[in-house]
């Protein structure tokens, strides 16, 4: 008996379904999961990067943070929902595979910092925004905070492109 | 002419450098190569899907859709030429693979379309910022563009990720 049997047992669960082995058995399912995957990806990253850009003070100096974050995070969200769910139907194929390849765990890794990065300047950095909503160069936190998002979500894809590669 | 083209990539010493997987560069070069690509479909994806939305009445309405190409359309080239680099090294790697398939061309016909439809919305505000805005026909056929290229950009990046999977010989 382990701690980690509950989860072994989850991830069991989750290959066994007739869902995983029909995505495994069929030759179309998982490239078409796949793509879709990607495009959503493609739609998370390019849209917080345009608000992690203007919160770092690097483009768009002249428009005010919120209205870039009001465009830009409805996009973050919906695409991050279907990356998410079609991502897990592809982890659900081969979750024992998927775990033990290394660029998989950075990647999960990296969107759990992403996510932290993101709470706290939800609620500790972006409180003060009224101050520096319109300032071509928002404050040094705000700043960091930004290049950190940024950097953790081109990671992110990276580390999804190498998982290919192993 | 395309195989023969493809027969004479594989045999540059470009090609020779790109595809030997005994060497450490290949492993380097290809995945970031690829990285950059992806990138840069994050880039073009988000500008096209703001861009044409708003052409169809449902996004960024509160800017307009002239303000909203002159700051997006030099995103979109800017990533393209990207997008072209990053695809050359690609292609140069593995002639074959691109050239010859099928999936491939199909990709890069929408692309010469998608690239034309942003060509014409880039002339069409420098005319007039209001261009689609002046007849029902216009904002009809500026809805039709907007519809073709955002299926176009979405088939686009599947086809990217497709061409590992379905390879028909053109």
């Amino acid at each position: 008996m382990s701690i980690l049997d509950p989860v072994v047992n989850v991830l069991q669960w989750m290959n066994d379904t007739s869902m995983a082995e029909a995505i495994r058995d069929s030759i179309w399912i998982f490239p078409a999961i796949e793509s879709i995957h990607v495009i959503a990806i493609a739609f998370v990253v390019g849209s917080i990067m345009r608000l992690d850009l203007r919160l770092a003070g690097f483009v768009w100096r002249d428009r005010p943070v919120t209205e870039i974050s009001a465009q830009m995070l409805p996009w973050t969200w919906a695409s991050f929902v279907v990356a998410t769910v079609f991502g897990l139907l592809l982890f659900a194929s081969k979750p024992f595979v998927y775990l033990q390849i290394l660029f998989f765990d950075v990647k999960m890794l990296l969107i759990v910092l992403a996510g932290l990065n993101m709470l706290v300047f939800q609620h500790v950095i972006s409180k003060g925004v009224a101050k520096w909503d319109r300032s071509p160069m928002p404050p040094m936190a705000v700043r960091l905070a930004g290049s950190l998002s940024l950097a953790f979500w081109v990671s992110v894809l990276v580390c999804g492109r190498l998982i290919g590669f192993v | 002419m395309i195989e023969q083209f493809t027969q004479w990539l594989s045999q540059t010493s470009l090609n020779a450098m790109l595809s030997d997987t005994t060497h450490l560069s290949t492993w380097l070069i290809i995945p970031l190569s690829q990285s950059i690509h992806i990138l840069s479909v994050a880039v073009v994806m988000i500008s096209v899907g703001v861009l044409n939305l708003n052409l169809l009445g449902i996004a960024g309405r509160r800017q307009g859709f002239a303000q909203l190409a002159k700051h997006l359309i030099p995103w979109i080239w800017g990533a393209l030429i990207v997008l072209f680099l990053t695809g050359a090294v690609q292609t140069i790697a593995e002639p074959t693979r691109e050239l010859l398939n099928l999936t491939f061309r199909v990709k890069m016909v929408m692309l010469l379309v998608t690239a034309a439809i942003t060509l014409i919305y880039q002339i069409s505000i420098k005319k007039d910022p209001r261009y689609w805005e002046l007849s029902p026909q216009r904002r009809q056929t500026g809805r039709l563009l907007a519809t073709i290229s955002l299926v176009l950009w979405v088939g686009i990046a599947a086809a990217g990720r497709l061409i590992a999977y379905i390879d028909i010989k053109a």
